[in-house]
């Protein structure tokens, strides 16, 4: 729905695809046209790659935007895109690939003179190597897969004694989930914030940051609850990091949407940990402070058009906070697909719904079970907080269970609302 | 059955496009045919049940220009006939290449494994063979006509 509503402010048509399992959703009923590609099993539809640029074909599609998730930081989908005459709406298959191997992505960092945390242990294989490495950095580390992102394909190892068996199951976790058994070692940054910088880059080499997103409040490295501004962030902190996620994206020559992640400690230090070749679930909240529509933005450029939008224009102006409303069990997190019985969305001031639900929608067990976003912009972060609580209470979703009941509770504790708070923050929540 | 269950079934069905659909359970049997309810004549003793209605779906953005034809579109089959959809995106040709002739005609005889039409996807001609054995009853798209999976093509009277 997010790229239909850009494309029909833009004036352009779209063609929706959707598998059968699909075919009830909003985004098929108010594209322009829509497309069947396959069942229900993403394998055969939404990640058949023949299947969408088959379906791109006999429409007469000139570009696709492949979204977030399945085909987003897929390569060869962008490659072949290209090769079809076709033109991918993001960035170009050799970015995707760039940033999609993590140790490649790191010595880029390197190479920008970009902070990031201690490594050095890549590129091997033996676990007793990787051991002698992992003791230089001083434990605890962190075990990633190269190949990984997204949160998959992690590890922490807090002491020598399970390093071992560690670096192995991590090897084969990586080998199994990526088909690429690499994986690296950095040193582990304790109770960090997730801060992410959002940067969008045009074909003329003008490259633009929209300031950053704390996404902390995440569950097993799933983002729950996402805020720009950070409240870990200061202007100074603003700028360093700015600074240092533009550098990276004109290291990489890097064109469209992006996003580079940081790590922030306790101490203000920030460290490069990825970076997205996508938009991402939580870009409304940059869209609410910033006002700029980032999706509109990323179809201008692929069409060729120049950034609309000078870094001296970009102003943070008040708060933003976006809850991720999944049909899931708000304690255990057990998926809950099933119909929505009764639906009311909340509105008002400072209220965005960015939602795939409505009433008598059945949410299929075959994909993600996020179903909504839903996003409170205030002239500070109490007045957004004030409306996020307010929202979360009129907002109605009967039929299935929803995360809703989770996030009144987050809202709800003292540390949250104080803006104190580090990844493992709903993790202890939780004991 | 109670209200409820037959409300949903009839909700699933709708979001499936399925036209006709029996359920026996114990000494209870409901079929729904597409338009309203039938009552079968069988030995086991079964409920008429008054037609409910379909579930009403949400707004359609109206489309301007000729699309692909919908799969969804509703399409009812007899019990003697088969019905072959397209199992991949793509332009339905009903021959090999334009000087050749159709593969069928309505009336052709049909064998397992007969190719039917071609489905051209990115430069590839799928061949789309037949299931089963039967003569072609109604061939459901013209040649050159854009299908999208699971549209139907042709409807096969079974022998």
């Amino acid at each position: 729905m997010r790229v239909i509503r850009a494309c029909r402010e833009l004036g352009i048509r779209t063609v929706a695809v959707f598998s059968e399992a699909d075919r009830d959703a909003l985004h098929t009923r108010f594209a322009d046209e829509g497309i069947c590609i396959g069942p229900a099993n993403p394998l055969h539809s939404y990640l058949n790659i023949p299947a969408v640029i088959s379906a791109a074909e006999v429409s007469d599609c000139e570009a696709i935007h492949p979204g977030y998730g399945f085909l987003a930081e897929n390569p060869e989908f962008a490659e072949i895109c290209e090769a079809s005459g076709i033109t991918f709406i993001g960035p170009r298959s050799e970015h995707i690939k760039l940033m999609g191997n993590k140790i490649q992505a790191r010595s880029l960092a390197e190479r920008a003179g970009i902070p990031m945390p201690r490594g050095g242990v890549e590129g091997v294989t033996d676990p007793e190597e990787a051991l002698q490495g992992a003791k230089q950095l001083g434990f605890p580390v962190i075990i990633k897969a190269a190949a990984g992102g997204g949160g998959r394909g992690i590890r922490v190892v807090h002491s020598e004694a399970s390093f071992r068996t560690s670096f192995s199951m991590a090897q084969s976790e990586a080998s199994s989930a990526f088909n690429n058994p690499e994986v690296y070692v950095e040193k582990f940054i304790e109770s960090p914030r997730h801060v992410e910088i959002q940067i969008m880059a045009d074909n003329d080499g003008n490259v633009v940051h929209f300031g950053e997103r704390d996404c902390s409040i995440q569950r097993r490295y799933q983002k729950l609850i996402e805020e720009a501004p950070s409240p870990a962030v200061n202007e100074e902190l603003r700028k360093q990091l700015g600074e240092a996620a533009v550098k990276l994206t004109r290291e990489a020559g890097y064109v469209n949407a992006g996003t580079v992640e940081f790590l922030v400690d306790g101490n203000g230090d920030f460290f490069f940990m990825e970076m997205n070749t996508r938009i991402q679930v939580e870009h409304p909240v940059t869209e609410m402070v910033t006002g700029v529509d980032l999706v509109k933005e990323q179809i201008r450029i692929s069409a060729g058009r120049p950034l609309g939008i000078k870094q001296e224009d970009v102003r943070i102006q008040g708060h933003a906070i976006e809850c991720r409303i999944n049909a899931e069990d708000p304690v255990d997190h057990r998926p809950s697909p099933g119909t929505i019985s009764f639906y009311y969305a909340p509105g008002g001031p400072g209220i965005r719904v960015d939602s795939a639900a409505f009433e008598s929608y059945y949410i299929t067990p075959h994909y993600d079970s996020m179903i909504a976003k839903l996003i409170a912009h205030g002239r500070d972060r109490e007045e957004a907080l004030a409306r996020m609580e307010r929202a979360l209470e009129e907002f109605v979703i009967e039929g299935v269970k929803t995360t809703i009941p989770l996030h009144q509770r987050i809202l709800g504790t003292m540390k949250f609302r104080k803006g104190e708070y580090g990844t493992d923050f709903l993790e202890s929540l939780k004991k | 059955m109670d209200i409820k269950e037959i409300r949903e079934i009839l909700r699933l069905l709708e979001r499936y496009g399925i036209q006709d659909f029996t359920l026996e359970r114990g000494d209870d049997r409901i079929r729904v045919r597409k338009g309203g309810l039938t009552a079968e004549p069988s030995q086991v003793r079964y409920r008429e049940i008054p037609v409910a209605e379909m579930p009403p779906q949400a707004p359609q953005a109206v489309s301007e220009s000729p699309s692909p034809a919908q799969g969804g579109d509703q399409l009812a089959v007899a019990d003697n006939q088969f019905l072959v959809t397209s199992p991949i995106v793509g332009t339905f040709y009903r021959a090999p290449s334009p000087e050749s002739p159709s593969y069928v005609e309505v009336g052709s005889a049909v064998s397992k494994g007969a190719v039917l039409c071609i489905v051209e996807a990115m430069k590839i001609m799928n061949e789309i063979e037949c299931e089963v054995n039967g003569k072609i009853s109604t061939i459901l798209v013209e040649n050159a006509q854009p299908v999208e999976y699971g549209q139907p093509l042709f409807i096969v009277d079974l022998v």
